[in-house]
Order: C-alpha cells, then structure tokens, then sequence
C-alpha cells in the first residue's frame, strides 16, 4: 500500500488539506478546471476540425492552427494547475479510484500525442506548410482526430470520477435524482 | 399540476445515463461557449489577429448554435431526473438566469459589434461582458451540486 500512503502524506501537506476541507475553495478550483473547457476547448476543436476539413474552411489552415497555438498552450496550463490541486488535495480518495487512472493515461497519451505531432503537424501547419494546393497531409488529420477523441475521452473519464463507488467505502457522488429518493426515505 | 414521477424516469434507472448526459452537455458547451470565446478574444484584441471579428463569428456561428442545441437538450434531460431540487436550488436559479442573458446578449450585442467588427473599448467591453456571462453559467452549474 505504498501509494496509498504516499497519497496520504501527499495531501496531508498544509495548503492541500485547507483546499480539501474548505467548503469554497475546491469547488471555485473545480470550476476553474472546468471553465478551461468553456474557454479554450473550443480552440481545440476548431483547430482539429480545421485540419480535417470541417470547419474554418474559408481560413487558411495557417490562421486557425498557428493563431490558436499558445493560446491552447495557456489553457492547457491553466487546466493542469488547476488539475493539480484537486488531484492532491484528494490523492487518498483518488488514489483508488479506477477512473482517475484511465483520465492520467489519457492525459499521457495527449502529451505523447503532442510530442510525437508537434513538428509534424502542428508546426508544419503554422509554418503554412498545408495552406498550398497540396493540403492537409493524411498524417496531420490521424493527430487532427487522434486529439478530437483523446480530449473527449478526457473528459469523460473525468465526468465519471465523481461516480466511482469505492467497495468499502460511501459514494464519492450521488446523481440528483437519487439524492432525492434517499431525502424522501 | 402534470403529475411527474422522479422515479420511473430513464435517467433515474440506470447508473450510466446521468453521467453520459453529463458528458454531452459539456462537450456541447466546449463547442459553443468554447466557439463564442473565440469571438471574445477577438473583440478583446488579443487572439487571432490574422482574422476580423466578423469574419471569425461567421466562420463559427453554426458551431456555437450545434453547442448550444446539444446543451438545451441534454440539460433538460438531467433537468428532469429531480425537477423539484433544481427548481429550488440558488446555483441553478442563478444559471438560468445568466444562460437566458447570455444567450440574448450573444445574438443581440455581441452579434452586432462582432459583425462590425468593433475595436477599442466598446470591443473589449463586449467582448469581456461575454465571457463573464457565459463563463458565469458554466459556474453556475458545478455549483448546483455544492450549495
């Protein structure tokens, strides 16, 4: 069980514990974290849709790919601090929870995916490498796609943290819905 | 009043359906709110300087409203699963109020100063109420589960 007390002093440290006891702060962290989406996914969906062909089509590939880039690399910050602080400040109850382990491969496989395109692809398209007549390379839309599902996969894994149900343990989360029947009961 | 019951509702059988809703809804606010931040940014002269603010709202408009479509059906749904603790929760209260201001600004204001192009401090007001609106509903919504 050496994770599991290695979660524990994780969140055991000061401002962690604050974070996790106030009523307050996770949640304004949380929506922190989720409003990255609100933000800046939409820069990642149009940039992918714009390699793909989907949408922005009246813009070169360079305008939308190249103008997005750092502001992608801003959220993507913004979205890991914020990531942090709720993944420590819980290491013990997340520690156990399958979910949050598919969301950290997922997460790696995104920075594999960035490593393994980021010349190829991304840069190619700033550097107006697929504005020409020969446009988009087949490679650049397997990474367009690969990201549009690697995202979605993201934040579903997410979603579903809240409602992993520990075996010996109480409900991380309960829907609504079933809030009100155990309240009526 | 039509009698509704919380407990036969699909959502409310299985344990997969609420979270999927959930999923939906915030992919189609990451489409929509994610395609109007766009504009915002734009408005505020910071992102994409290579395209006008019209030419960017035209280029994005039918992904804000395929957004938006997908939130105002998935959000009725999870709605539904517990009308009556919505209906009475503050969180939930406030989201509507600033989705219903949003979306009116969105195709009032904002439209308007988009599609001509606004610059300066017009540009950056609209720009910037914009994404306080919206970045307000999405608060708004994770709060529900907290107050």
């Amino acid at each position: 069980m050496a994770l599991l007390s290695f979660a524990h002093d994780l969140q055991s440290i000061g401002f962690l514990t604050d974070i996790r006891e106030s009523a307050v702060v996770y949640p304004i962290i949380m929506t922190t974290h989720l409003c990255t989406i609100a933000a800046f996914g939409g820069m990642i969906l149009m940039s992918d849709l714009r390699l793909l062909g989907w949408a922005m089509q009246s813009r070169p590939v360079s305008d939308v790919v190249g103008g997005l880039r750092k502001w992608k690399w801003l959220g993507f910050c913004i979205m890991i601090a914020a990531g942090l602080l709720l993944g420590t400040s819980e290491a013990e109850k997340y520690s156990g929870n399958p979910y949050f382990w598919i969301k950290m491969t997922i997460l790696a496989l995104i920075l594999i995916h960035a490593a393994v395109f980021h010349g190829s692809v991304y840069n190619a398209a700033a550097d107006k490498k697929f504005d020409g007549p020969g446009g988009v390379p087949q490679r650049a839309r397997v990474a367009a796609a690969l990201s549009l599902i690697l995202w979605m996969g993201m934040v579903t894994a997410g979603r579903w943290i809240g409602y992993y149900e520990p075996k010996n343990g109480p409900r991380a989360e309960v829907t609504p819905a079933q809030h009100y029947v155990i309240a009526q009961h | 009043m039509i009698a509704f019951d919380v407990q036969s509702y699909p959502l409310n059988n299985n344990e997969w359906s609420f979270p999927v809703c959930e999923c939906v809804h915030i992919i189609g606010f990451a489409f929509s709110i994610g395609t109007v931040a766009l504009v915002d940014l734009r408005l505020l002269g910071w992102g994409l300087q290579n395209q006008t603010s019209s030419q960017l709202l035209k280029d994005t408009a039918p992904w804000t409203l395929w957004g938006l479509l997908v939130m105002l059906i998935s959000g009725p749904l999870i709605f539904f699963s517990d009308p009556r603790m919505y209906l009475y929760n503050q969180s939930f209260r406030f989201k509507i109020t600033a989705l219903a201001l949003a979306i009116l600004f969105n195709y009032t204001i904002h439209r308007k100063a988009a599609m001509s192009d606004a610059s300066g401090a017009w540009g950056k007001l609209v720009g910037g109420v914009s994404m306080v609106l919206w970045l307000s509903v999405v608060a708004g919504g994770l709060f529900i589960a907290f107050v």
